[in-house]
């Protein structure tokens, strides 16, 4: 029973790193519609940011953090300014194809730009930002580090609810993904607000990374976690924010109970088995509305 | 004079040679084979030389160049000074494909010394055996492009995985004692041939693999896997994935305080010190060992002919770990050359490789082939690693299990 419950935890532990990343993506795409590949190599370039800063520039793990996350803001934003906007304004016969290719060019360009790093050739981790002996909940054992991922997980979803709910800006942000012509109209600068989500986005994807550096460990490939952070959208609901932090949780754990009861040679494809389930069974997610047909 | 007294010694070891020159032969002024001619032979050498698997290779080549150099410095082989083309496969297969090619069409080499990515290497095997090129791979494990044997493509000489596999069960079944062990590896190729060979030799030795676990090389939590090897029990734990899993599992291992010997494969501790920053808990080295195909720590006694060799090549370089790994293949090629007699063809010197038996001076075992056996090398050391202080662990493990293939 201990082994069980420890699994469950690591899983939740895990799981929130999941949400988080997919809750990058899921704001991203009820906002601008685009699904941002890039997601995980965001991830990645906030971790080798903050590296960078504290091992080779030798500053503090608060100020690494703020380098990294700001970092992204502005990546997020300049990538939007420079590259999608662009896209929006010309003539490509579908818009979201050339936004959503835009996408995973960036994600090489990240990748290609952190090879050029130093350090990027061994396996490289982030200090924990929480030390000290671990805590014991009967037989399940959990690190300082675990509990301040799931604490700033909650935190910074918390911040968002508010952020969206009852701030100007946040209501702006929410009349463009619901209605972007309507926004419009109401005389709401829809452009500078999608500019606005992308850094946004991007800067959640860097608090992510910085959570899960020092868990996960980084090297230039560790992007791919955002194969995860996709499956935990998909099964949430992939227009809905509480359905993807229900995702990712629901995949960590879902995740090592499969690897601890079954085998762990099914912990690679037991994601993408409750992903076909989900789209079989509910395609629109569990906890997203009724299908939406848009007229094309 | 110190590299041609090395040189000189290897070759006695080698039982190939004398303590003399290189043979000046009498050259025909004909040859049946391309990139020979009376005074030159060329090799083409490649492997990964940028992109981010360049670590693997960049330094294995530095070593192979600079053991060909030594020897064009000691007059050559039968008279001709070897050439170079030195190109970059960025260990891609799709890169390797054209690098072999164009080193084959375009630079017409006598034969190939390359690779340092499986993968890349295999990828070429087509090419290589319809084109009748010998090709020596450079530091690949190669399993694929060993077994089954072909009669162009000789590999492996630091060991195949499973080499690596079964030498680590050989090291903790007999000098651990240990009779039930665990096994983390990859859910991969290489993680099936190393599983094979760990089974086979623990079971050989009367021990037993009492957990089996294969993970993903990108996995990110390790709880269930490290969770069902607590509950297994074993005396030891044998880990031969790539180096991610590894660090999340030393640290999954550590923070379950679980106490047992904790032994790890060289492709799981690429860099011993980036693997103590990685894990970040000094405790979880308590009880931990390491193997490695060379003969010695990477800065021992018996690599220093090598450091010393490397470091008159590349006053401005540092050896990376991978280096030495590099120095075997162009040992065979060379002395198979000169077995081969003063005018070589490409078919006399896959025989002369196919008879091949020497000390490399380099490496835990010797380079063994014959007519249906592909895989150079076949030992391991072990190296036990405090987090701090490596200390060679005595004896030399082989493996004895060469697969159904």
């Amino acid at each position: 029973m201990g082994a069980v419950a420890q699994a469950v935890a690591s899983g939740v532990v895990t799981g929130t790193i999941y949400a988080l990343v997919a809750l990058s993506l899921v704001i991203l795409y009820k906002s601008t519609d685009v699904i941002n590949f890039a997601g995980g190599d965001v991830v990645m370039a906030a971790c080798y940011i903050a590296f960078i800063t504290v091992v080779v520039a030798g500053a503090p793990y608060w100020l690494a953090a703020i380098v990294a996350v700001l970092g992204l803001f502005v990546i997020g934003a300049g990538f939007d300014r420079l590259v999608l906007a662009r896209i929006a304004r010309g003539k490509a016969d579908n818009l979201m194809v050339a936004m959503v290719i835009a996408t995973i060019g960036l994600s090489y360009v990240l990748k290609g730009a952190v090879r050029l790093l130093p350090h990027t050739e061994d396996v490289q981790t982030l200090p924990p930002a929480f030390t000290g002996p671990p805590i014991f909940l009967g037989n399940v054992i959990l690190l300082r580090q675990d509990v301040g991922i799931v604490v700033i997980t909650v935190a910074v979803m918390a911040l968002l609810y508010l952020f969206y709910r009852y701030t100007r800006l946040g209501k702006g942000l929410r009349a463009t993904a619901e209605d972007p012509r309507a926004a419009v109209l109401i005389g709401i600068p829809v452009q500078r607000m999608r500019m606005l989500i992308w850094a946004i986005a991007c800067a959640l994807g860097a608090i992510a990374g910085l959570l899960i550096a020092p868990k996960i460990l980084m090297t230039p490939d560790m992007g791919d976690i955002v194969i995860l952070a996709f499956a935990a959208a998909v099964i949430g609901g992939f227009t809905n924010i509480p359905g993807a932090i229900v995702g990712g949780l629901a995949l960590g754990i879902i995740e090592n109970l499969v690897g601890f009861f079954i085998s762990t040679e099914a912990i690679a494809v037991a994601p993408f088995i409750v992903i076909m389930l989900v789209l079989a069974i509910r395609p629109q997610g569990l906890f997203g509305g009724a299908p939406v047909f848009k007229k094309l | 004079m110190f590299l041609r007294g090395i040189f000189a010694a290897i070759l006695v070891m080698a039982g190939i040679g004398t303590a003399q020159a290189w043979p000046v032969g009498s050259p025909s002024g004909h040859y049946a084979d391309p990139g020979i001619t009376d005074t030159e032979i060329t090799i083409g050498l490649f492997g990964p030389q940028s992109g981010p698997l360049r670590n693997f290779g960049f330094d294995a080549i530095g070593a192979a160049q600079m053991w060909y150099d030594m020897v064009n410095r000691s007059g050559g082989i039968w008279g001709r000074k070897i050439r170079l083309v030195i190109e970059d496969d960025k260990c891609d297969p799709t890169a390797a494909n054209a690098v072999v090619r164009k080193l084959v069409t375009v630079d017409k080499v006598f034969l190939l010394n390359g690779g340092s990515c499986t993968a890349a290497i295999v990828a070429t095997q087509e090419y290589i055996t319809r084109e009748k090129v010998p090709t020596m791979m450079l530091n690949a494990a190669g399993d694929n492009g060993v077994f089954p044997p072909t009669r162009y493509m000789f590999g492996a000489f630091g060991g195949t995985q499973l080499t690596v596999g079964g030498t680590i069960a050989d090291f903790v079944a007999r000098q651990l004692k240990a009779k039930k062990i665990a096994y983390l590896g990859s859910d991969d190729d290489f993680g099936a041939a190393n599983l094979a060979a760990a089974k086979f030799m623990a079971h050989k030795h009367g021990a037993e693999l009492v957990a089996v676990e294969r993970v993903p090389r990108n996995i990110v939590d390790v709880t269930a896997p490290i969770l069902r090897i607590r509950q297994a029990n074993p005396d030891a734990v044998m880990i031969t994935t790539y180096p991610q899993p590894a660090t999340l599992a030393m640290q999954k291992i550590s923070e379950f305080q679980m106490k047992m010997p904790i032994i790890a494969a060289v492709q799981a501790v690429p860099n011993p010190a980036a693997l103590v920053k990685a894990v970040n808990n000094p405790a979880a080295f308590t009880n931990f060992y390491y193997g490695s195909p060379l003969n010695d720590l990477t800065d021992g006694p018996r690599q220093q002919w090598v450091l010393k060799m490397y470091k008159t090549a590349f006053p401005d370089r540092k050896p990376t770990a991978f280096m030495a790994y590099g120095l075997p293949s162009a040992q065979a090629i060379t002395y198979a050359l000169l077995l081969a007699g003063p005018t070589p063809t490409r078919e006399s010197f896959v025989e002369a490789m196919s008879h091949l038996h020497f000390e490399t001076g380099v490496m835990a075992g010797p380079i063994e082939f014959d007519e249906h056996k592909r895989d150079g090398h076949n030992a391991s050391i072990f190296i036990k690693f405090d987090g701090t202080q490596s200390t060679r662990m005595p004896g030399v493990y082989v493996n004895e299990y060469r697969g159904n293939k």
